[in-house]
Parts: C-alpha cells; sequence; structure tokens
C-alpha cells in the first residue's frame, strides 16, 4: 500500500500534466466522488418520477423543501462527521437535537433580541453537550460508543424536562430566516444559502490546524502523538465543534416544523450516521470530508422523496433506507479497488 | 491498616478489570434493594423481587446476544426491529393458538437466526462497518413489519401469543415465574459456551487481537457469523419472552433494549472493545438496571430524571472500571 502511494506521487512530480493531476485526484478521493455520483442519479430519478407524476417541473417549493430537509440531517451529519474523523462515534447526537430542539420552542420570543440569544444559547448548550463527550472520551479515556450513548439518555431526559409535551412556539420571523426564500437574492431558498456557507466553511477549516490534527488522529493516533500534535485537545474539540454543529441542527428542526418535540430529534442519532456513511466518510476514522456527508444528507433526503413519487408504501421507508444503506457501502467497498487498480 | 482489609485487598486486587466490575454491579444491586427496603418494604418481598428479575430477565436475554458480539468487538443495533419483528411473526402466524406453536415458535427461532447470519455474512463479506450493517438491518425489519403488517392495522395483528407460550414465560413453579428459570436454563448454557467451550475460547481470542487469532488458526469469518446468529437467536427467545409476557405484540416493543443491552453488558465490567468480560457480569448489569428504575420509581421519580439517571450510572460505571490503560 505504501509503496503504491510513494509510486503515485513520484509520478506526479515527474509529470504535472492535467491529466495526471485529474487521475491523482480522483484516486484520492473515489468516495467522495461516488457520492455525489450517487446525489446526481437520486436527482435524476427524482426528476424522472416528479415529471412522470405530477406533469410539471419541480417548483421553487419542492426544492426549498427538499432543500430544509437535507439541512437538519446535514448539520447533525457534519458534526458526526468531526467526530468520525477522529475515529470516533457521537450517539448523543439526536440527544443533543433533541434538548436544543425543545430549549428553542420552550423560550424563543417573536424580537430579534430573543432570536439571538436564544441562538447563542443553543450553540453554548451544544458545545456544552459535545465537551463534556470530548472530556469524557479523551482525559476519562472511555470509548466513545459508549460515553455517547450514556450521554444520549441523559440527554433525552434533559429535553423531556424542558418540554414534557410537544409544542413550544418559533416565532414565523425565525422560521422564515432560516427555512424561507430571501427576496433579495431572487427568492433563493435561505436553506441553500446556508448550504453554499456551509460548504465554504468547511474548505476553510478543513485547511486548519484543528481538522490536520483530526486527520491525523484518525489515520494514526499513537503517530499524531508522537509528532507532538495535541490528540487530546483536539478530540476535546472534534466533540464540542460536533456538539455546536448538532446543536444548530436542533435550531433549524425547531425552525422548519414551527415548534418544539422533545424526541423528534432522536431518529438524528442514526440518519447522521448514515449520511456520514453515504457520503463516503470512513468509519474507522482519517478519511473523509464534511462535504460527502452533506452529499449523504442530501441523498437520504431525496430517497424518501423519490419513494414517495414512486408510489411505494410509505410504511416501507425505512426498509428502503436500511436497504439503500447497506447496498452503497457494499458498492463502495466493490467500487473502489476497480477505480484504483487504473492507476 | 487494619487485619481485615488487608486480607480483602490483595483479593481484590487479584481480580481483573471486569471482574471487579461484576463484583461492583453485584453489590451495587444489594445496595439498591436495601435502599427500595428501606423506603416501603414491601419492595424487598419475594413476589416483587421475582416480578423485578422477570423483567431483568428480558434485558438479559436480549443482552446475551450483545454480549457475545461485543466479545468480539462488534455491536449489533439491529436488536430492536428484529425483536419486535420476531414478536410479531410469533403473534400473527400463531393467530393465539396453541395448535401452530410447535411449528411457530421453531420457526421464529430459525428466522432470527438467519437474520443475524445475515449481519454476519455483510460484515465478513463485505468487510461493513458492524455499527452501519446493523443499523441498516435495523432500518430494514422497521420497515418490513410497517409495510407488512400495514402499519399494525392487520386483522392477525392483535393476535395474542399463544396460551402455551404464555404459560412458559407467566407460569410460577414454586413460586418463582417460569420465564426466570428460562433465563437461569439459558445463563448457564451461555456460561458454558463461552467459558468452557472451543467457541467460546475463539471468541475471546478475536476479542483481543483477532489478527493474531486468524494466525493461530481461527476461523474468523466464521466464529463472526456465528456471534451474530446467536445475536438473532437471543433476539428472537427475547421477542418470544416479551410478548408472552405483554400477551400481545406492539410497535416499538423493542425500542427500549438497544439501550438496554449494552448498558447491562458494560456495567456488568465488559469492554466494549472486546475480548474482556463474561455473561455473569452481563447478567448483573440487567439486573441493576431494572432494579435502579424500579428503586427510582418507588421514589416517585419522573421518566425523564430516571432516563438521566440511568446515563449517569453507566459513566461512573465506565469511570470505575471501564478505563483504557494509559497509551505511550
Amino acid at each position: 500500500m505504501s509503496t503504491t502511494e510513494t509510486k503515485t506521487d513520484t509520478e506526479l512530480a515527474a509529470h504535472t500534466s492535467a491529466e495526471a493531476r485529474f487521475q491523482y485526484y480522483v484516486a484520492q478521493n473515489v468516495p467522495l466522488l461516488l457520492s455525489i455520483g450517487i446525489l446526481i442519479a437520486m436527482v435524476m430519478i427524482y426528476l424522472i418520477l416528479f415529471v412522470l407524476t405530477q406533469h410539471h417541473l419541480p417548483g421553487n417549493f419542492e426544492f426549498s423543501t427538499t432543500l430544509n430537509n437535507t439541512m437538519t440531517v446535514g448539520l447533525a451529519a457534519i458534526g458526526q462527521t468531526l467526530v468520525v474523523l477522529t475515529g470516533g462515534i457521537d450517539l448523543s447526537v439526536g440527544g443533543i437535537v433533541d434538548v436544543t430542539n425543545s430549549l428553542a420552542a420552550q423560550m424563543m420570543h417573536d424580537s430579534p433580541g430573543s432570536m439571538l440569544e436564544i441562538t447563542l444559547l443553543v450553540l453554548l448548550v451544544g458545545a456544552g453537550a459535545g465537551f463534556i463527550n470530548g472530556i469524557l472520551v479523551a482525559y476519562g479515556r472511555l470509548q466513545p460508543i459508549i460515553v455517547t450513548i450514556a450521554t444520549l439518555a441523559i440527554w433525552q431526559g434533559v429535553a423531556l424536562l424542558i418540554l414534557p409535551q410537544q409544542g413550544g412556539f418559533i416565532p414565523t420571523g425565525f422560521t422564515n430566516l432560516l427555512a424561507g426564500n430571501i427576496r433579495v437574492l431572487g427568492n433563493l431558498p435561505s436553506s441553500l444559502i446556508i448550504f453554499i456557507l456551509l460548504i465554504l466553511l468547511w474548505q476553510v477549516l478543513r485547511r486548519t490546524r484543528f481538522l490536520v490534527t483530526l486527520y491525523a488522529i484518525g489515520n494514526d493516533e499513537r503517530a499524531a502523538r508522537a509528532n507532538g500534535a495535541p490528540v487530546m485537545l483536539a478530540k476535546v474539540g472534534a466533540y464540542t465543534v460536533g456538539g455546536i454543529f448538532s446543536g444548530l441542527a436542533g435550531l433549524y428542526l425547531a425552525a422548519v416544523a414551527t415548534s418544539g418535540d422533545a424526541t423528534s430529534g432522536t431518529p438524528l442519532t442514526l440518519t447522521s450516521i448514515a449520511a456520514v456513511v453515504l457520503g463516503g466518510v470512513s468509519l474507522f476514522g482519517g478519511r473523509g470530508s464534511a462535504i460527502g456527508s452533506l452529499m449523504g444528507a442530501a441523498i437520504l433526503t431525496l430517497i424518501l422523496s423519490v419513494l414517495f413519487f414512486a408510489g411505494v408504501n410509505p410504511q416501507l421507508q425505512e426498509f428502503f433506507q436500511g436497504l439503500f444503506l447497506i447496498l452503497a457501502v457494499i458498492a463502495s467497498t466493490l467500487v473502489r479497488p476497480l477505480l484504483q487498480s487504473g492507476r | 491498616m487494619s487485619a481485615e482489609r488487608r486480607s480483602l485487598l490483595p483479593t481484590l486486587r487479584r481480580l481483573s478489570h471486569s471482574q471487579r466490575g461484576t463484583l461492583l454491579a453485584y453489590v451495587a444491586i444489594i445496595v439498591l434493594f436495601v435502599i427500595g427496603g428501606i423506603y416501603r418494604p414491601s419492595f424487598v418481598r419475594p413476589d416483587n423481587i421475582g416480578l423485578l428479575l422477570l423483567l431483568a430477565s428480558f434485558i438479559g436475554l436480549v443482552a446475551a446476544g450483545q454480549t457475545f458480539v461485543i466479545l468480539i468487538g462488534g455491536i449489533d443495533l439491529s436488536v430492536p426491529w428484529v425483536l419486535n419483528a420476531l414478536a410479531v411473526l410469533l403473534t400473527t402466524a400463531s393467530l393465539g393458538q396453541n395448535s401452530r406453536a410447535w411449528w411457530v415458535v421453531p420457526l421464529v427461532l430459525i428466522v432470527g437466526i438467519v437474520i443475524g447470519m445475515v449481519n454476519g455474512l455483510g460484515i465478513v463479506l463485505f468487510d461493513i462497518p458492524p455499527v452501519v450493517m446493523t443499523l441498516g438491518m435495523n432500518g430494514v425489519m422497521q420497515g418490513l413489519v410497517l409495510g407488512f403488517t400495514g402499519g399494525f392495522t392487520c386483522p392477525s395483528c392483535n393476535s395474542l401469543a399463544p396460551p402455551v407460550v404464555q404459560g412458559a414465560i407467566t407460569g410460577q413453579v414454586l413460586g418463582i415465574p417460569t420465564g426466570l428459570l428460562v433465563w437461569i436454563v439459558i445463563a448457564i448454557i451461555v456460561g458454558l459456551v463461552l467459558g468452557f467451550t472451543t467457541l467460546g475460547r475463539r471468541i475471546y481470542a478475536i476479542g483481543n487481537n483477532a489478527i493474531a487469532a486468524y494466525l493461530a488458526g481461527v476461523n474468523v469469518r466464521l466464529v463472526t457469523i456465528i456471534v451474530y446468529a446467536i445475536s438473532g437467536l437471543f433476539a428472537a427467545i427475547a421477542g418470544i419472552a416479551l410478548t408472552a409476557f405483554g400477551q400481545q405484540a406492539t410497535l416499538g416493543m423493542g425500542d427500549p433494549y438497544l439501550f438496554d443491552s449494552i448498558a447491562a453488558v458494560v456495567i456488568g465490567g465488559a469492554s466494549i472493545l472486546g475480548g474482556r468480560g463474561n455473561y455473569w457480569g452481563t447478567i448483573a448489569g440487567a439486573i441493576f438496571l431494572v432494579v435502579l428504575r424500579a428503586v427510582l420509581q418507588e421514589y416517585d421519580i419522573s421518566e425523564a430524571a430516571r432516563s438521566i439517571a440511568s446515563g449517569v450510572v453507566i459513566l461512573v460505571a465506565l469511570l470505575l472500571y471501564g478505563r483504557e490503560a494509559r497509551d505511550v
């Protein structure tokens, strides 16, 4: 494996033609490209089915609904990605979403000051929840899967204490801001703007020392430590920033639903992991990007629409989602050697 | 240092991490019974203890499969809906008739084994991480249950478990619930398999170091498939037992058992990384979870707070004996 790596590097140095560079990029990003391919295929299938059943092209409403649903999963999936990059896993994502979702619905008033205040509070709560996970994993030397399954139970309980019955209230202004359309930009859905901003944010973030350290930890924690990387701090950071994104997912979920529910976030633990896997992020750590996870989130959302327009019994949703998850992973294991043997 | 402590401490030190965990879990159970008994003496009456142990047996059965899987370093997240699907299969195929029970019960067990084998095959043949494979399987089973029963609106969905099956779990022998006796028999079998068979040795070998086990001639793939099949089998047994106890299958009946089965294994002192732990610890973990919640209920503590308490207890148990050695 290492010999082929170095060979590619020397080849790259020898002739840096555009073609060679392209081949190198493809070989390095097989999983991401695969998920983009699946996403494009899903979009095509969706469009065909939509036109066949509705006899017109999907409009702005369909576009923004799909994106809004993608964003909730996508935000949680970015948080999950940061943790998975270190080789960990965060099962408490759903619990953190529950808490922030309940908090926002219970406390937000219809004034800009309150919206800002609650948004900051949600960020703080998400960060705090992630920080606790991170401390327990890094300094407590405990396994991530079991730490976060315990904190999941804790946050689910806390969410029920905050909002015992579903309800609460999210001001319309806040919903319009996050999940509506922006007039000045030609009625583009604000979720599209957030989507693009998140991709740009990731492009910046992944070049920072923090993210490079996370990749290093995921590839070989001992080597990272031996090279003086602040492994412990970076791990705590990964869970903390992951918690912030989970918190944002809860806030976004509240905005889309215009009310709160202390249990509606729970499925996001599983969908965030599914999105990460579909996005080509390795669960063993060190490989993948949040952009892939966003693609994964979009794929998961589109599957539901495709099933709906294909007239599939909605009760079989979970069946197809589960089957698709397994088949996608099998496909990526089967396709990867084929694509990489060319180099 | 007193003479008593001097004799006790070395014995405790000789115990491994996971043995200390198991011991602590049993001590904690006794402490909980004392606390519950002080508040309300009827809490420690034999019939209440029998009921609590019967409730623990459902967690214990699911957790038996989870113990096997966790011992090789895997995890089975498909438990909730595999259990639920098999419970529904039991009631809809038997239609509550004793005359059908003789073939339905074996059928349910076999389907459980097959589902578990599919999990194992996916993990072994396609290198799918266990988390993803079993997560996907959970969704598949959930979809199948909802789809085939039309969202649980089918006429046969309300069938009861056959009276024979109900009797096997809720009957009493000398004041002991028969479900508890079933659990005891199964516990002995699991204990023997893990402790005294080559399969058991191989499971621990894989959990400690899969590559070393492979080089030593262990058929890692085969054992992995067997282990997941066992987990499917126990999900089936637990599904049957739960349906017999509650008379009917319901949607979502398996949901609490994912958290509880993993928690029971971990509280019992097993390492989530595999290779360390045993079923006696898991039994303690299962009983502990049930008794803890019962005590909290005695003190009128809300469901939300009980959930928080369960989470905190796991963290405390982990910090006490689940910490890994400091890496170089």
